[in-house]
């Protein structure tokens, strides 16, 4: 049988390619969002934010297409449902860029010498680079349909949130000064996004899950947790 | 079981049209009117001469349910419908092979009227063909008239209008219903064949590309008819247009052949929506998905 339907086969792989692209995009503006918090560098995180106009620009650009592959191509099976998954992947992606731009607007507000406290900071760093880990392992796990490494996700985002428990920890110990604590509750928000961003790597997980098998379901149920 | 039937189809042009007779089954009393009938093959085999067309077809057509059958040309669909109102037969050489169910009765056993089966496995072809001398109201009747002649003008009158209405056609076409049925629109015609097909009050109405001469509006109204009618028929669609079984089907049964000169096979069967999102069978996610046709 010749191969046909070449056109679209091609305009859907690269739209495939485009929109995981965008986890790179959220990769790079993750790494800078550590940075400017680990050298409370205001113009870092400025650039960042302003930067993410270009993660919002795939989403949209991404998203268009596949609308009007949707309307032109009637995709069906599995070409439907890796629409359907990377019209879930490109709101993740446009979410984890916005995580990282929360972070980079709390960065001002500390002021130029804040009262930082390196033990938390540290903690804060390594939860953004297992949660860049995890970026990375959606990808793969996406571009090679690895439920196994999808599945994975879950364990490595424990750790992550693991660690933003002990952010939290850490804030309640850190003493009296006024100072002091408003930049551990500044912190803790920070701690808190990148938290949210190692959930959004989960997500695209489970729609790795569902391009394979076709069944959609939660890897981890917040709202009903296993005892 | 075999069962060489070539000659059995005489017939069968008129029946295919709709018969005549009082209302009958296969010989084993009244149907239950409440509901359609279901069809079953059970290895099911069709030939024409040598050639081996369809191969080993297992499967329920459930009632009250839309069936599309999809699957490249020559892959024996259209061959596998014709054998369930024995209209397979009527090719000269075709042959038959296993067994076809109407609500469990072998409509190939010995003994069985095959202008009966017809008249309850009723036949909508991919063009539509009013007999052309016929008027609108002729035509809708033909099926009544070509039997004993035992029905009456005003019960003649009732059937036509209820099937015009059946087929969404009687508003359209009530105040001329002397005109020649060839002076309608194709989409109309379409609609005038499906009212003749019910007309006889069939339990299954087969469907052989209805929609493939039609424009698409017109399209779109015999798809919203298949729908409404399979609240009292059990309905067979062949059809190439792949959005088509998507849209009116209720089941989905993907037929394929490995290759030229080989016989079709059925290759997968199931919920319509599965098909389309999840098919098991790899060849059935290619043909759906247009990556071979």
């Amino acid at each position: 049988m010749p191969e046909i339907r070449v056109e679209y086969q091609e305009e859907l792989e690269a739209l495939e390619a485009s929109a995981l692209g965008g986890l790179d995009l959220v990769s790079a503006a993750l790494s800078r969002t550590l940075e400017a918090v680990e050298h409370q560098d205001v113009e870092l995180a400025q650039q960042v934010i302003a930067d993410d106009d270009r993660i919002d620009g795939r989403y949209l650009e991404v998203h268009q297409a596949l609308i009007a592959l949707l309307a032109t191509q009637a995709p069906v099976a599995t070409d439907l449902r890796l629409i359907s998954a990377l019209l879930h992947v490109l709101k993740n992606v446009e979410r984890m860029g916005d995580q990282c731009v929360n972070v980079c607007k709390l960065i001002p507000l500390t002021g130029n010498e804040p009262p930082a406290d390196e033990e938390m900071v540290n903690l804060i760093l390594t939860m953004g680079r297992q949660t860049r880990a995890l970026i990375a392992q959606s990808k793969r796990s996406f571009e090679g349909r690895n439920v196994e490494m999808a599945q994975d996700l879950v364990r490595q985002d424990d750790a992550v949130d693991n660690l933003n428990r002990e952010c939290f920890g850490l804030a309640l110990e850190l003493g009296d000064d006024p100072d002091k604590r408003e930049w551990a509750m500044t912190m803790l928000l920070a701690a808190r996004a990148i938290e949210r961003i190692g959930d959004n790597a989960v997500d695209i997980g489970e729609q790795v899950a569902f391009v394979v098998s076709g069944l959609f379901r939660e890897f981890e149920d917040a709202s009903h947790p296993e005892p | 079981m075999v069962e060489p039937t070539g000659a059995r189809g005489a017939r069968a042009d008129a029946a295919a049209a709709g018969s005549t007779e009082a209302k009958a089954d296969l010989g084993q009393g009244p149907p239950d009117r409440r509901r359609a009938a279901t069809m079953q093959t059970r290895g099911l085999n069709l030939f024409y001469g040598d050639f081996h067309a369809v191969q080993d077809v297992d499967i329920t057509i459930e009632p009250h349910k839309v069936t599309a059958l999809i699957g490249s040309s020559g892959c024996g669909k259209t061959t596998f419908l014709r054998s369930l109102n024995r209209m397979h037969e009527l090719t000269a050489g075709a042959r038959v092979e296993g067994e076809v169910t109407l609500d469990g009765q072998d409509v190939y056993a010995g003994g069985i009227d095959p202008v009966k089966v017809r008249r309850m496995v009723g036949m909508v072809f991919q063009s539509p063909n009013p007999f052309p001398t016929m008027s609108i109201h002729e035509n809708v009747a033909a099926g009544l008239s070509l039997g004993s002649g035992r029905v009456g003008k005003a019960e003649k009158d009732e059937v036509v209008e209820r099937s015009l209405r059946g087929a969404h056609l009687w508003n359209e076409v009530k105040d001329r219903l002397d005109r020649p049925g060839s002076s309608l629109s194709g989409g109309q015609q379409q609609r005038l064949c499906i009212a003749r097909a019910i007309a006889v009050e069939p339990e299954v109405l087969l469907m052989d590309e209805p929609c493939s001469a039609l424009d698409p509006v017109a399209t779109l109204a015999i798809e919203d008819l298949i729908g409404e009618l399979k609240s009292r028929y059990t309905i067979v669609i062949v059809t190439h247009n792949m959005q088509q079984a998507a849209r009116a089907s209720d089941i989905t049964a993907f037929f394929n052949l490995e290759e030229t000169g080989r016989p079709g096979r059925l290759v997968e069967v199931g919920a319509t929506e599965t098909i389309f999102t999840s098919p098991t069978v790899q060849a059935t996610e290619d043909y759906v998905s247009g990556r071979f046709g």
